[in-house]
């Protein structure tokens, strides 16, 4: 058995590494090392040992952290814009698929079944990867509207900072723009307009699930949370305890008065 | 605690250190401390409920879920000869942990995926505490798999949970039985409590690897 260490390989023998950092990035194995690394390190770097172990680790970290800071919205963004082209993908092929099964019985229409299956699976896959990439950048965003709406806010903000210094009002009519411009100009000429309440965050359970009268209300209130919740994620990066519970205790009281 | 004075109500850790989140420091007969508040950490709320975890001071540590070093801060005064290896996978917490392991000498910071072990197994040592802070679903199964990487026989867990990020669905209590349900398998249990009133909806759960 050969074993990738952070000083090196082993193989019945340590073949010290030449290069730590390239070594201590590739120290993976897929089973647990069966006896304790840092031993055997200690008989190759002596009592150097956890002083270049730190120096490497403080090194290694430094790098990645920094790339990651400058490329995790923009990733997010990318998948939020491919997860919205699959799903209309999905939708277009689904009703053409429809289209054929009235004209005709074919094999053709075996293949659109497996095509759709097959961008199904797709989808699914990056809906996993916006969740695990939220969880880790907005982790607060995530607990209070979801991966999936907080994914979508950030996409349409342009990025998480910008998403931090939005005001409330704005997040809670982005997405509906078009509704709200009409209301305006009704507005400057006199009329009477309906304001729209919510627009990407009407996707939010605690929204929808409130009837017609309050949505307003809990849309406004949400906003509000959202607006905190990526301020802490812009700015601190940690899980907020108990921003979810007022947020919960807002749609309880909004469902049953 | 090793390393640990209560100054009235409130625990605190002796350090060389200053003080890392904006924490009090305290004098006591020529020495620092570093307040500790149970609102801040879920180790020293366990403290205030009066449920004993010791230390020799030279421990190794595996840290799961680090996030910006508050915890893992006073670990590191309390296992002032011993070392952490401190995880953590989100960029910005990090980036303060960083400045943490940078001030001291016994923290090794690892910018990584918990539920990965895999991926830092030839750089964390044995250890003999297996410490976990991190709200995911599978959290549980995150623990066992490092344990098998990483953890000594007669090794300790020590583990937070948060009933709502293994399972949102579920009551608390229904959550919490099937967790320690889970650990029992590997573990034994040395003590289990609520966090309240410091930190609502979660437990810890200390253990021996059997």
């Amino acid at each position: 058995m050969s074993y990738n260490l952070w000083f090196g390989n082993f193989n019945g023998d340590v073949e010290p590494s030449n290069n730590l950092k390239r070594s201590f990035k590739s120290a993976k194995n897929n089973s647990p090392i069966p006896f304790n690394i840092s031993e055997l390190g200690m008989k190759v770097l002596g009592g150097d040992y956890y002083n270049l172990l730190r120096k490497t680790a403080i090194e290694v970290a430094e790098e990645r952290v920094e790339k990651e800071l400058k490329s995790d919205d923009k990733y997010v963004i990318a998948l939020v814009k491919a997860l919205e082209e699959l799903e209309e993908a999905i939708n277009t092929l689904k009703e053409k698929k429809e289209d054929l099964e009235v004209v005709r019985e074919t094999e053709v229409i075996g293949e659109f079944i497996e095509g759709i299956s097959s961008l199904e699976k797709l989808k699914s896959k990056v809906e996993k990867e916006i969740e695990a990439v939220m969880e880790r950048i907005a982790p607060n965003l995530v607990e209070i509207a979801s991966p999936k709406i907080g994914a979508k806010l950030i996409e349409r903000f342009g990025s998480l900072e910008n998403l931090a210094k939005a005001p409330a009002s704005k997040i809670q009519i982005i997405g509906a723009e078009r509704s709200l411009y009409k209301a305006l100009a009704r507005l400057r000429k006199g009329k009477e307009a309906k304001m729209p309440k919510h627009g990407i965050i009407f996707m939010h359970g605690f929204v929808r699930n409130l009837p017609k009268s309050k949505r307003g209300k809990m849309a406004r209130f949400l906003a509000a949370k959202i607006s905190i919740a990526s301020k802490i994620d812009f700015f601190r990066g940690e899980l907020e305890e108990g921003l979810y519970e007022s947020l919960k205790n807002r749609y309880e009281e909004l469902r049953r008065t | 605690m090793r390393n640990v004075k209560f100054f009235g109500s409130i625990p605190a850790t002796r350090s060389k250190f200053g003080s890392h989140y904006g924490e009090k420091i305290f004098e006591l007969e020529g020495e620092l401390y570093r307040e500790w508040t149970p609102w801040r950490s879920k180790l020293s709320a366990m403290l205030m409920k009066n449920y004993k975890v010791e230390f020799l001071g030279n421990e190794k540590i595996l840290y799961l879920g680090a996030a910006s070093g508050t915890t893992v801060s006073h670990l590191a005064d309390i296992v002032d000869e011993g070392f952490i290896y401190a995880v953590e996978y989100s960029a910005k917490p990090f980036k303060k942990l960083l400045e943490l392991a940078k001030n001291r000498q016994n923290i090794i910071p690892i910018f990584g995926d918990a539920s990965k072990p895999w991926e830092y197994s030839g750089i964390v040592e044995k250890v003999d505490l297996l410490y976990q802070d991190i709200s995911q679903r599978n959290q549980v199964e995150i623990l066992k798999m490092n344990s098998d990487f990483f953890l000594k026989k007669k090794g300790r867990i020590l583990m937070m949970v948060k009933a709502k990020s293994v399972d949102s669905t579920l009551e608390s209590s229904e959550v919490f039985s099937k967790v320690l349900e889970e650990l029992y398998k590997k573990f034994f249990i040395l003590s289990t409590d609520t966090l309240e009133p410091y930190h609502k909806d979660h437990i810890f759960v200390y253990g021996v690897k059997d």
